[in-house]
Protein backbone atom coordinates (compact mmCIF):
# COMPACT_ATOMS: atom_id res chain seq x y z
CA UNK A 1 0.00 0.00 0.00
CA UNK A 2 2.78 2.35 0.99
CA UNK A 3 4.60 1.51 -2.20
CA UNK A 4 1.48 2.24 -4.24
CA UNK A 5 1.06 5.55 -2.41
CA UNK A 6 4.62 6.57 -3.16
CA UNK A 7 4.26 5.59 -6.83
CA UNK A 8 1.07 7.69 -7.08
CA UNK A 9 2.77 10.62 -5.37
CA UNK A 10 5.79 10.33 -7.61
CA UNK A 11 3.60 10.39 -10.74
CA UNK A 12 1.58 13.37 -9.45
CA UNK A 13 4.82 15.10 -8.56
CA UNK A 14 5.80 15.07 -12.22
CA UNK A 15 3.29 17.86 -12.85
CA UNK A 16 0.10 17.90 -14.85
CA UNK A 17 1.85 18.25 -18.21
CA UNK A 18 3.41 14.79 -17.73
CA UNK A 19 0.82 13.14 -15.50
CA UNK A 20 -2.23 13.87 -17.67
CA UNK A 21 -0.78 12.73 -21.00
CA UNK A 22 0.13 9.43 -19.32
CA UNK A 23 -3.45 9.03 -18.04
CA UNK A 24 -4.76 10.04 -21.44
CA UNK A 25 -2.67 7.44 -23.27
CA UNK A 26 -3.83 4.73 -20.86
CA UNK A 27 -7.51 5.75 -21.20
CA UNK A 28 -7.08 5.85 -24.98
CA UNK A 29 -5.67 2.32 -25.06
CA UNK A 30 -8.53 1.24 -22.76
CA UNK A 31 -11.15 2.42 -25.30
CA UNK A 32 -9.16 0.56 -27.98
CA UNK A 33 -7.44 3.43 -29.75
CA UNK A 34 -4.34 2.53 -31.75
CA UNK A 35 -1.16 3.19 -29.75
CA UNK A 36 -0.02 5.75 -32.31
CA UNK A 37 -3.29 7.73 -31.97
CA UNK A 38 -3.42 7.40 -28.18
CA UNK A 39 0.17 8.60 -27.90
CA UNK A 40 -0.53 11.55 -30.18
CA UNK A 41 -3.69 12.50 -28.22
CA UNK A 42 -1.84 12.25 -24.91
CA UNK A 43 1.04 14.35 -26.10
CA UNK A 44 -1.37 16.95 -27.53
CA UNK A 45 -2.81 17.29 -24.03
CA UNK A 46 0.65 17.94 -22.61
CA UNK A 47 1.30 20.51 -25.35
CA UNK A 48 -2.00 22.21 -24.49
CA UNK A 49 -0.98 22.54 -20.84
CA UNK A 50 2.45 23.94 -21.55
CA UNK A 51 0.99 26.23 -24.23
CA UNK A 52 -1.63 27.59 -21.87
CA UNK A 53 1.03 28.19 -19.22
CA UNK A 54 3.16 30.07 -21.74
CA UNK A 55 0.31 32.46 -22.65
CA UNK A 56 -0.54 33.03 -18.97
CA UNK A 57 3.11 33.89 -18.35
CA UNK A 58 3.10 36.20 -21.37
CA UNK A 59 -0.09 37.88 -20.11
CA UNK A 60 1.20 38.48 -16.59
CA UNK A 61 4.32 39.99 -18.14
CA UNK A 62 2.35 43.03 -19.30
CA UNK A 63 -0.75 42.96 -17.10
CA UNK A 64 1.02 42.88 -13.70
CA UNK A 65 2.81 46.20 -14.24
CA UNK A 66 -0.38 47.66 -15.73
CA UNK A 67 -2.44 46.60 -12.69
CA UNK A 68 0.20 48.15 -10.43
CA UNK A 69 0.20 51.39 -12.43
CA UNK A 70 -3.62 51.37 -12.24
CA UNK A 71 -3.43 51.32 -8.43
CA UNK A 72 -0.85 54.11 -8.36
CA UNK A 73 -2.77 56.24 -10.83
CA UNK A 74 -6.35 55.79 -9.58
CA UNK A 75 -6.22 54.01 -6.21
CA UNK A 76 -8.34 51.24 -7.71
CA UNK A 77 -6.92 47.92 -6.57
CA UNK A 78 -8.06 44.89 -8.55
CA UNK A 79 -5.74 41.99 -7.78
CA UNK A 80 -7.60 39.12 -9.37
CA UNK A 81 -7.06 39.01 -13.14
CA UNK A 82 -10.04 37.54 -14.99
CA UNK A 83 -8.45 35.01 -17.33
CA UNK A 84 -11.68 33.64 -18.79
CA UNK A 85 -12.70 30.02 -19.15
CA UNK A 86 -9.84 28.38 -21.02
CA UNK A 87 -7.15 28.58 -18.31
CA UNK A 88 -9.79 27.51 -15.78
CA UNK A 89 -10.47 24.41 -17.84
CA UNK A 90 -6.82 23.44 -17.77
CA UNK A 91 -6.62 24.00 -14.02
CA UNK A 92 -9.67 21.76 -13.63
CA UNK A 93 -8.15 19.02 -15.80
CA UNK A 94 -4.95 19.21 -13.78
CA UNK A 95 -6.77 18.07 -10.65
CA UNK A 96 -5.54 14.49 -9.98
CA UNK A 97 -9.09 13.05 -9.66
CA UNK A 98 -10.48 14.86 -12.72
CA UNK A 99 -10.92 11.80 -14.93
CA UNK A 100 -13.24 10.12 -12.39
CA UNK A 101 -15.97 12.58 -13.36
CA UNK A 102 -16.09 11.02 -16.84
CA UNK A 103 -17.49 7.64 -15.72
CA UNK A 104 -19.71 9.43 -13.17
CA UNK A 105 -21.41 11.50 -15.87
CA UNK A 106 -21.80 8.53 -18.22
CA UNK A 107 -23.10 6.10 -15.60
CA UNK A 108 -25.48 8.59 -13.94
CA UNK A 109 -26.90 9.64 -17.32
CA UNK A 110 -27.42 6.06 -18.50
CA UNK A 111 -29.00 5.03 -15.20
CA UNK A 112 -31.39 8.00 -15.34
CA UNK A 113 -32.42 7.14 -18.89
CA UNK A 114 -32.95 3.50 -17.96
CA UNK A 115 -35.12 4.59 -14.99
CA UNK A 116 -36.99 7.18 -17.09
CA UNK A 117 -35.72 10.02 -14.90
CA UNK A 118 -34.50 12.02 -17.88
CA UNK A 119 -35.02 12.19 -21.63
CA UNK A 120 -31.64 13.73 -22.37
CA UNK A 121 -28.61 11.75 -23.47
CA UNK A 122 -25.71 14.11 -22.90
CA UNK A 123 -23.08 13.42 -25.56
CA UNK A 124 -21.28 16.65 -24.69
CA UNK A 125 -18.45 15.02 -22.76
CA UNK A 126 -16.19 18.01 -23.26
CA UNK A 127 -18.10 19.87 -20.56
CA UNK A 128 -17.33 17.20 -17.99
CA UNK A 129 -14.79 19.80 -16.98
CA UNK A 130 -17.66 21.95 -15.63
CA UNK A 131 -18.29 19.22 -13.08
CA UNK A 132 -14.57 18.96 -12.37
CA UNK A 133 -14.37 22.69 -11.65
CA UNK A 134 -17.30 22.43 -9.22
CA UNK A 135 -15.67 19.41 -7.59
CA UNK A 136 -12.36 21.18 -7.01
CA UNK A 137 -14.23 24.08 -5.42
CA UNK A 138 -15.98 21.66 -3.09
CA UNK A 139 -12.62 20.20 -2.11
CA UNK A 140 -11.30 23.70 -1.45
CA UNK A 141 -14.15 24.38 1.00
CA UNK A 142 -14.73 21.00 2.63
CA UNK A 143 -11.42 19.22 2.06
CA UNK A 144 -13.27 16.08 1.03
CA UNK A 145 -12.83 14.34 -2.32
CA UNK A 146 -15.89 12.20 -1.58
CA UNK A 147 -18.04 15.31 -1.04
CA UNK A 148 -16.66 16.65 -4.34
CA UNK A 149 -17.78 13.54 -6.19
CA UNK A 150 -21.20 13.70 -4.53
CA UNK A 151 -21.70 17.33 -5.58
CA UNK A 152 -20.38 16.47 -9.07
CA UNK A 153 -23.03 13.75 -9.28
CA UNK A 154 -25.76 16.16 -8.09
CA UNK A 155 -24.68 18.61 -10.79
CA UNK A 156 -24.97 15.94 -13.49
CA UNK A 157 -28.54 15.21 -12.36
CA UNK A 158 -29.64 18.85 -12.23
CA UNK A 159 -28.09 19.60 -15.61
CA UNK A 160 -30.07 16.78 -17.20
CA UNK A 161 -33.31 17.85 -15.53
CA UNK A 162 -32.73 21.42 -16.64
CA UNK A 163 -32.06 20.21 -20.21
CA UNK A 164 -35.39 18.33 -20.17
CA UNK A 165 -37.29 21.34 -18.81
CA UNK A 166 -35.92 23.79 -21.36
CA UNK A 167 -35.88 21.48 -24.40
CA UNK A 168 -38.99 22.96 -26.01
CA UNK A 169 -37.74 26.51 -25.62
CA UNK A 170 -34.33 25.49 -27.03
CA UNK A 171 -36.05 23.95 -30.03
CA UNK A 172 -38.13 27.09 -30.52
CA UNK A 173 -35.05 29.35 -30.26
CA UNK A 174 -32.69 27.30 -32.45
CA UNK A 175 -35.12 25.55 -34.76
CA UNK A 176 -33.20 22.30 -34.19
CA UNK A 177 -35.46 19.39 -33.23
CA UNK A 178 -34.46 16.61 -30.85
CA UNK A 179 -31.68 18.38 -29.01
CA UNK A 180 -31.36 19.91 -25.54
CA UNK A 181 -28.68 21.89 -23.70
CA UNK A 182 -27.45 20.28 -20.47
CA UNK A 183 -24.60 22.81 -20.15
CA UNK A 184 -24.08 23.96 -16.57
CA UNK A 185 -24.29 27.65 -17.53
CA UNK A 186 -28.01 27.20 -18.17
CA UNK A 187 -28.53 26.56 -14.43
CA UNK A 188 -28.21 30.29 -13.76
CA UNK A 189 -31.73 30.59 -15.18
CA UNK A 190 -32.96 29.13 -11.85
CA UNK A 191 -31.85 32.36 -10.15
CA UNK A 192 -33.04 34.60 -13.01
CA UNK A 193 -36.52 33.11 -13.14
CA UNK A 194 -38.32 35.06 -10.35
CA UNK A 195 -36.87 38.38 -11.57
CA UNK A 196 -37.92 37.58 -15.13
CA UNK A 197 -41.44 36.89 -13.83
CA UNK A 198 -41.56 40.33 -12.23
CA UNK A 199 -40.32 42.08 -15.39
CA UNK A 200 -42.88 40.22 -17.50
CA UNK A 201 -45.58 42.00 -15.51
CA UNK A 202 -44.29 45.46 -16.44
CA UNK A 203 -45.97 46.69 -19.63
CA UNK A 204 -43.81 48.19 -22.34
CA UNK A 205 -40.87 45.84 -21.78
CA UNK A 206 -41.93 43.46 -24.49
CA UNK A 207 -40.98 45.71 -27.37
CA UNK A 208 -39.75 44.06 -30.55
CA UNK A 209 -36.21 44.98 -31.48
CA UNK A 210 -34.44 43.98 -34.65
CA UNK A 211 -31.52 42.20 -33.05
CA UNK A 212 -30.07 40.98 -36.36
CA UNK A 213 -29.40 44.48 -37.68
CA UNK A 214 -27.94 45.53 -34.33
CA UNK A 215 -25.73 42.44 -34.29
CA UNK A 216 -24.37 43.17 -37.75
CA UNK A 217 -23.42 46.65 -36.51
CA UNK A 218 -21.85 45.86 -33.14
CA UNK A 219 -20.96 42.16 -33.50
CA UNK A 220 -17.33 43.01 -34.30
CA UNK A 221 -16.82 44.10 -30.68
CA UNK A 222 -17.38 40.52 -29.55
CA UNK A 223 -14.40 39.25 -31.57
CA UNK A 224 -11.58 38.28 -29.23
CA UNK A 225 -8.82 40.43 -30.68
CA UNK A 226 -11.02 43.54 -30.98
CA UNK A 227 -12.42 43.18 -27.46
CA UNK A 228 -8.96 42.49 -26.03
CA UNK A 229 -7.53 45.51 -27.80
CA UNK A 230 -10.23 47.86 -26.49
CA UNK A 231 -10.09 46.62 -22.89
CA UNK A 232 -6.28 46.61 -22.84
CA UNK A 233 -6.05 50.13 -24.27
CA UNK A 234 -8.63 51.41 -21.76
CA UNK A 235 -6.72 49.85 -18.87
CA UNK A 236 -3.55 51.41 -20.25
CA UNK A 237 -5.03 54.91 -20.28
CA UNK A 238 -6.60 54.42 -16.84
CA UNK A 239 -3.17 53.36 -15.59
CA UNK A 240 -1.74 56.66 -16.84
CA UNK A 241 0.28 55.13 -19.72
CA UNK A 242 1.42 57.29 -22.66
CA UNK A 243 -0.79 56.74 -25.77
CA UNK A 244 1.76 54.51 -27.55
CA UNK A 245 2.24 52.37 -24.43
CA UNK A 246 -1.53 52.14 -23.93
CA UNK A 247 -2.09 50.99 -27.51
CA UNK A 248 0.72 48.49 -27.08
CA UNK A 249 -0.99 47.12 -23.99
CA UNK A 250 -4.18 46.88 -26.06
CA UNK A 251 -2.50 44.86 -28.79
CA UNK A 252 -0.82 42.58 -26.26
CA UNK A 253 -4.15 41.96 -24.52
CA UNK A 254 -5.75 41.24 -27.89
CA UNK A 255 -2.95 38.76 -28.54
CA UNK A 256 -3.52 36.90 -25.27
CA UNK A 257 -7.29 36.72 -25.78
CA UNK A 258 -6.80 35.46 -29.35
CA UNK A 259 -4.24 32.83 -28.35
CA UNK A 260 -6.20 31.39 -25.40
CA UNK A 261 -8.90 29.75 -27.51
CA UNK A 262 -6.32 28.62 -30.08
CA UNK A 263 -4.50 26.66 -27.41
CA UNK A 264 -7.75 25.54 -25.73
CA UNK A 265 -8.64 23.89 -29.04
CA UNK A 266 -5.80 21.46 -28.42
CA UNK A 267 -7.59 20.11 -25.34
CA UNK A 268 -10.53 19.30 -27.57
CA UNK A 269 -8.31 17.72 -30.23
CA UNK A 270 -6.87 15.44 -27.55
CA UNK A 271 -10.19 14.56 -25.92
CA UNK A 272 -12.32 14.24 -29.04
CA UNK A 273 -11.60 10.56 -29.92
CA UNK A 274 -12.43 9.48 -26.37
CA UNK A 275 -15.56 11.58 -26.05
CA UNK A 276 -16.70 10.35 -29.48
CA UNK A 277 -16.19 6.73 -28.48
CA UNK A 278 -18.05 7.29 -25.20
CA UNK A 279 -20.96 9.01 -26.98
CA UNK A 280 -21.27 6.17 -29.48
CA UNK A 281 -21.13 3.67 -26.62
CA UNK A 282 -23.99 5.41 -24.77
CA UNK A 283 -26.14 5.66 -27.88
CA UNK A 284 -25.56 1.98 -28.71
CA UNK A 285 -26.94 0.95 -25.29
CA UNK A 286 -30.43 2.28 -26.04
CA UNK A 287 -31.28 1.22 -29.59
CA UNK A 288 -34.67 2.44 -30.78
CA UNK A 289 -35.21 4.63 -27.74
CA UNK A 290 -36.04 8.25 -28.59
CA UNK A 291 -34.35 10.92 -26.56
CA UNK A 292 -32.99 14.41 -26.83
CA UNK A 293 -29.32 14.58 -27.65
CA UNK A 294 -27.69 16.91 -25.13
CA UNK A 295 -25.30 19.32 -26.85
CA UNK A 296 -22.99 22.15 -25.85
CA UNK A 297 -24.29 25.76 -25.72
CA UNK A 298 -23.03 26.93 -29.18
CA UNK A 299 -26.18 25.60 -30.80
CA UNK A 300 -27.72 28.78 -29.30
CA UNK A 301 -25.05 30.99 -30.89
CA UNK A 302 -27.16 31.68 -33.98
CA UNK A 303 -29.43 33.99 -31.97
CA UNK A 304 -28.43 37.61 -32.58
CA UNK A 305 -30.04 38.57 -29.23
CA UNK A 306 -27.30 36.61 -27.49
CA UNK A 307 -24.46 38.60 -29.06
CA UNK A 308 -26.15 42.00 -28.83
CA UNK A 309 -26.78 41.53 -25.10
CA UNK A 310 -23.26 40.17 -24.55
CA UNK A 311 -21.68 43.25 -26.18
CA UNK A 312 -23.96 45.69 -24.31
CA UNK A 313 -23.03 44.05 -20.99
CA UNK A 314 -19.27 44.51 -21.54
CA UNK A 315 -19.07 48.16 -20.43
CA UNK A 316 -21.57 47.32 -17.69
CA UNK A 317 -19.18 44.76 -16.21
CA UNK A 318 -16.22 47.15 -16.51
CA UNK A 319 -18.05 49.93 -14.68
CA UNK A 320 -19.31 47.57 -11.97
CA UNK A 321 -15.77 46.22 -11.51
CA UNK A 322 -14.55 49.76 -10.81
CA UNK A 323 -17.35 50.93 -8.52
CA UNK A 324 -18.61 47.86 -6.65
CA UNK A 325 -17.30 47.87 -3.07
CA UNK A 326 -15.39 44.69 -2.31
CA UNK A 327 -14.89 43.64 -5.92
CA UNK A 328 -11.37 42.43 -6.59
CA UNK A 329 -11.73 41.17 -10.17
CA UNK A 330 -10.23 42.98 -13.16
CA UNK A 331 -12.46 41.83 -16.04
CA UNK A 332 -10.65 40.66 -19.17
CA UNK A 333 -10.81 37.13 -20.56
CA UNK A 334 -14.35 36.50 -19.37
CA UNK A 335 -15.81 39.88 -20.21
CA UNK A 336 -17.97 38.60 -23.08
CA UNK A 337 -20.17 36.86 -20.55
CA UNK A 338 -21.71 33.95 -22.47
CA UNK A 339 -22.48 32.14 -19.22
CA UNK A 340 -24.92 34.92 -18.38
CA UNK A 341 -26.44 35.67 -21.79
CA UNK A 342 -27.16 32.06 -22.76
CA UNK A 343 -29.46 31.38 -19.77
CA UNK A 344 -30.94 34.88 -20.29
CA UNK A 345 -31.81 33.97 -23.88
CA UNK A 346 -33.73 30.87 -22.80
CA UNK A 347 -35.47 32.20 -19.67
CA UNK A 348 -36.73 35.36 -21.43
CA UNK A 349 -37.54 33.49 -24.63
CA UNK A 350 -35.24 35.89 -26.51
CA UNK A 351 -36.77 39.16 -25.28
CA UNK A 352 -33.83 41.49 -25.62
CA UNK A 353 -35.14 44.25 -23.32
CA UNK A 354 -35.58 41.86 -20.41
CA UNK A 355 -32.26 40.18 -21.28
CA UNK A 356 -30.43 43.47 -20.90
CA UNK A 357 -32.20 44.55 -17.70
CA UNK A 358 -31.69 41.18 -16.03
CA UNK A 359 -28.12 41.08 -17.37
CA UNK A 360 -27.27 44.42 -15.76
CA UNK A 361 -28.87 43.36 -12.47
CA UNK A 362 -27.01 40.05 -12.28
CA UNK A 363 -23.55 41.11 -13.49
CA UNK A 364 -22.47 41.94 -9.87
CA UNK A 365 -23.19 38.32 -8.91
CA UNK A 366 -20.54 37.16 -11.35
CA UNK A 367 -17.99 39.70 -10.10
CA UNK A 368 -18.58 38.86 -6.45
CA UNK A 369 -18.41 35.10 -6.97
CA UNK A 370 -15.28 35.70 -9.06
CA UNK A 371 -13.83 37.68 -6.13
CA UNK A 372 -14.80 35.06 -3.53
CA UNK A 373 -13.34 32.19 -5.53
CA UNK A 374 -10.15 33.92 -6.69
CA UNK A 375 -7.99 32.68 -3.76
CA UNK A 376 -9.20 29.10 -4.32
CA UNK A 377 -8.56 29.21 -8.05
CA UNK A 378 -5.12 30.78 -7.58
CA UNK A 379 -4.15 28.25 -4.91
CA UNK A 380 -5.28 25.46 -7.23
CA UNK A 381 -3.24 26.82 -10.13
CA UNK A 382 -0.17 26.98 -7.90
CA UNK A 383 -0.63 23.59 -6.20
CA UNK A 384 -1.24 21.69 -9.44
CA UNK A 385 1.75 23.48 -10.90
CA UNK A 386 -0.36 24.59 -13.84
CA UNK A 387 0.59 28.26 -13.79
CA UNK A 388 3.05 30.58 -12.22
CA UNK A 389 0.92 33.32 -10.71
CA UNK A 390 3.11 36.20 -9.43
CA UNK A 391 3.01 36.82 -5.67
CA UNK A 392 0.37 39.33 -4.60
CA UNK A 393 -1.75 38.58 -7.66
CA UNK A 394 -4.56 36.18 -8.24
CA UNK A 395 -6.44 34.72 -11.16
CA UNK A 396 -10.17 34.27 -11.42
CA UNK A 397 -13.00 34.10 -13.93
CA UNK A 398 -15.52 36.94 -14.03
CA UNK A 399 -18.03 35.16 -16.24
CA UNK A 400 -18.17 31.78 -14.57
CA UNK A 401 -20.92 29.28 -15.37
CA UNK A 402 -23.50 28.69 -12.66
CA UNK A 403 -21.82 30.98 -10.09
CA UNK A 404 -24.66 30.65 -7.60
CA UNK A 405 -24.95 26.85 -7.78
CA UNK A 406 -21.19 26.50 -7.34
CA UNK A 407 -21.05 28.88 -4.41
CA UNK A 408 -24.09 27.41 -2.64
CA UNK A 409 -23.14 23.77 -3.08
CA UNK A 410 -19.49 24.22 -2.14
CA UNK A 411 -20.53 26.11 1.01
CA UNK A 412 -23.14 23.47 1.81
CA UNK A 413 -20.54 20.69 1.50
CA UNK A 414 -18.85 22.14 4.57
CA UNK A 415 -21.60 20.52 6.61
CA UNK A 416 -19.34 17.47 6.91
CA UNK A 417 -17.05 19.65 9.00
CA UNK A 418 -19.92 20.74 11.25
CA UNK A 419 -20.51 24.03 9.46
CA UNK A 420 -24.24 24.35 8.87
CA UNK A 421 -24.53 27.86 7.42
CA UNK A 422 -24.31 26.56 3.86
CA UNK A 423 -27.46 24.52 4.42
CA UNK A 424 -29.50 27.72 4.70
CA UNK A 425 -28.20 28.81 1.29
CA UNK A 426 -29.00 25.35 -0.01
CA UNK A 427 -32.58 25.61 1.26
CA UNK A 428 -33.05 28.97 -0.51
CA UNK A 429 -31.64 27.51 -3.71
CA UNK A 430 -33.98 24.51 -3.37
CA UNK A 431 -36.91 26.91 -3.15
CA UNK A 432 -35.79 28.69 -6.32
CA UNK A 433 -35.46 25.35 -8.12
CA UNK A 434 -39.02 24.42 -7.06
CA UNK A 435 -40.39 27.68 -8.54
CA UNK A 436 -38.31 27.13 -11.67
CA UNK A 437 -39.68 23.64 -12.31
CA UNK A 438 -43.22 24.96 -11.80
CA UNK A 439 -42.60 27.79 -14.27
CA UNK A 440 -41.33 25.51 -17.04
CA UNK A 441 -44.11 22.96 -16.58
CA UNK A 442 -46.55 25.83 -17.04
CA UNK A 443 -44.70 27.26 -20.05
CA UNK A 444 -44.16 23.95 -21.79
CA UNK A 445 -47.92 23.46 -22.04
CA UNK A 446 -48.06 26.49 -24.31
CA UNK A 447 -44.89 25.76 -26.30
CA UNK B 1 -5.63 21.27 -50.66
CA UNK B 2 -9.29 22.04 -50.08
CA UNK B 3 -10.23 23.62 -46.78
CA UNK B 4 -13.34 22.98 -44.70
CA UNK B 5 -14.28 25.22 -41.80
CA UNK B 6 -16.56 24.45 -38.85
CA UNK B 7 -17.79 27.41 -36.81
CA UNK B 8 -19.19 27.62 -33.29
CA UNK B 9 -19.60 30.28 -30.63
CA UNK B 10 -16.14 29.86 -29.15
CA UNK B 11 -14.20 28.29 -32.02
CA UNK B 12 -12.99 25.77 -29.45
CA UNK B 13 -15.26 23.06 -28.19
CA UNK B 14 -18.21 22.19 -30.41
CA UNK B 15 -16.57 23.26 -33.65
CA UNK B 16 -13.33 21.44 -32.83
CA UNK B 17 -15.29 18.35 -31.84
CA UNK B 18 -17.04 18.34 -35.23
CA UNK B 19 -13.80 19.26 -37.02
CA UNK B 20 -11.89 16.37 -35.41
CA UNK B 21 -14.68 13.98 -36.22
CA UNK B 22 -14.98 15.14 -39.84
CA UNK B 23 -11.19 14.86 -40.31
CA UNK B 24 -11.28 11.30 -39.02
CA UNK B 25 -14.22 10.41 -41.28
CA UNK B 26 -12.49 11.94 -44.30
CA UNK B 27 -9.24 10.17 -43.50
CA UNK B 28 -11.11 6.86 -43.31
CA UNK B 29 -12.58 7.55 -46.76
CA UNK B 30 -9.13 8.59 -48.04
CA UNK B 31 -10.25 12.12 -48.87
CA UNK B 32 -7.58 14.77 -48.47
CA UNK B 33 -8.70 18.06 -46.92
CA UNK B 34 -7.91 20.42 -44.07
CA UNK B 35 -10.69 20.80 -41.51
CA UNK B 36 -10.42 23.80 -39.18
CA UNK B 37 -12.52 24.95 -36.24
CA UNK B 38 -13.16 28.69 -36.23
CA UNK B 39 -14.95 31.27 -34.11
CA UNK B 40 -18.37 32.17 -35.57
CA UNK B 41 -17.85 35.79 -34.53
CA UNK B 42 -15.10 35.97 -37.16
CA UNK B 43 -16.93 33.94 -39.81
CA UNK B 44 -16.87 36.69 -42.43
CA UNK B 45 -13.06 36.59 -42.41
CA UNK B 46 -12.77 32.80 -42.49
CA UNK B 47 -15.42 32.21 -45.15
CA UNK B 48 -13.16 33.83 -47.77
CA UNK B 49 -10.52 31.16 -47.27
CA UNK B 50 -12.57 27.98 -47.36
CA UNK B 51 -14.28 25.63 -49.82
CA UNK B 52 -17.03 24.27 -47.59
CA UNK B 53 -18.63 25.67 -44.43
CA UNK B 54 -20.06 23.29 -41.83
CA UNK B 55 -22.48 25.34 -39.72
CA UNK B 56 -23.59 24.55 -36.17
CA UNK B 57 -26.21 27.31 -36.25
CA UNK B 58 -28.38 28.18 -39.25
CA UNK B 59 -26.58 30.92 -41.23
CA UNK B 60 -28.41 34.24 -41.40
CA UNK B 61 -26.97 35.33 -44.72
CA UNK B 62 -25.80 33.99 -48.06
CA UNK B 63 -22.26 32.74 -48.48
CA UNK B 64 -20.39 31.94 -51.70
CA UNK B 65 -19.52 28.39 -50.54
CA UNK B 66 -21.69 25.32 -49.91
CA UNK B 67 -23.00 25.01 -46.35
CA UNK B 68 -23.53 21.74 -44.49
CA UNK B 69 -25.43 20.92 -41.32
CA UNK B 70 -22.98 20.46 -38.42
CA UNK B 71 -25.61 19.25 -35.97
CA UNK B 72 -25.80 15.99 -37.95
CA UNK B 73 -22.19 15.25 -36.99
CA UNK B 74 -22.96 15.91 -33.32
CA UNK B 75 -26.10 13.80 -33.03
CA UNK B 76 -25.19 11.20 -35.66
CA UNK B 77 -28.67 11.62 -37.22
CA UNK B 78 -28.35 12.21 -40.98
CA UNK B 79 -24.57 12.20 -40.69
CA UNK B 80 -23.89 9.85 -43.60
CA UNK B 81 -25.89 12.09 -45.94
CA UNK B 82 -23.97 15.21 -44.91
CA UNK B 83 -20.68 13.33 -45.20
CA UNK B 84 -21.53 12.18 -48.73
CA UNK B 85 -22.37 15.76 -49.73
CA UNK B 86 -19.10 16.95 -48.20
CA UNK B 87 -17.06 14.37 -50.12
CA UNK B 88 -18.83 15.45 -53.31
CA UNK B 89 -17.93 19.10 -52.73
CA UNK B 90 -14.32 18.16 -52.09
CA UNK B 91 -13.90 16.24 -55.36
Amino acid sequence: MELLQSIVNAVLGLGSQIFLPVVMILVGLLVKMKFKDAFSAGLTLGVAFVGMGAIIGFMFGFISPAAEALVNNTGIQLNAIDVGWSPLASIAWAWPYAFILFPIQIVVNMAMIALNKTNTLNVDLWNVWNKILTAVMVVAVSGSVVAAMVVGTIQVIFELWNADLTQKQVQKTTGIPGVSVPHSMMMFAVVLNPFNKILEKIPGLNANIDAQTLKDKIGIFAENHVMGFIIGTLIGFAAGYQPVAAVNLGISTGTALTLFPMVAKLFMVALSPISDAAGEFMKSKFPGREFYIGLDWPILAGSPELWVTAVILVPVMLVFALILPGNNVLPMGGIVNICLVAPLLIITGGNIVRMIILGVLSTPVFLYVGTLLAPTITELARSTGTYDVPAGQMISWAGMEMPVFRYVFSQASDVINGNFIGLILLAVWGGLWFLYVKEWKERNKAL
Amino acid sequence: MKRVIVACGSGVATSQMVASKVSRLLRDKKVNAVVDAVDIKSIDTHIKQCDVYIAITAPTKEYPVPILNGIAFLTGIGMEKELDKLINYLK
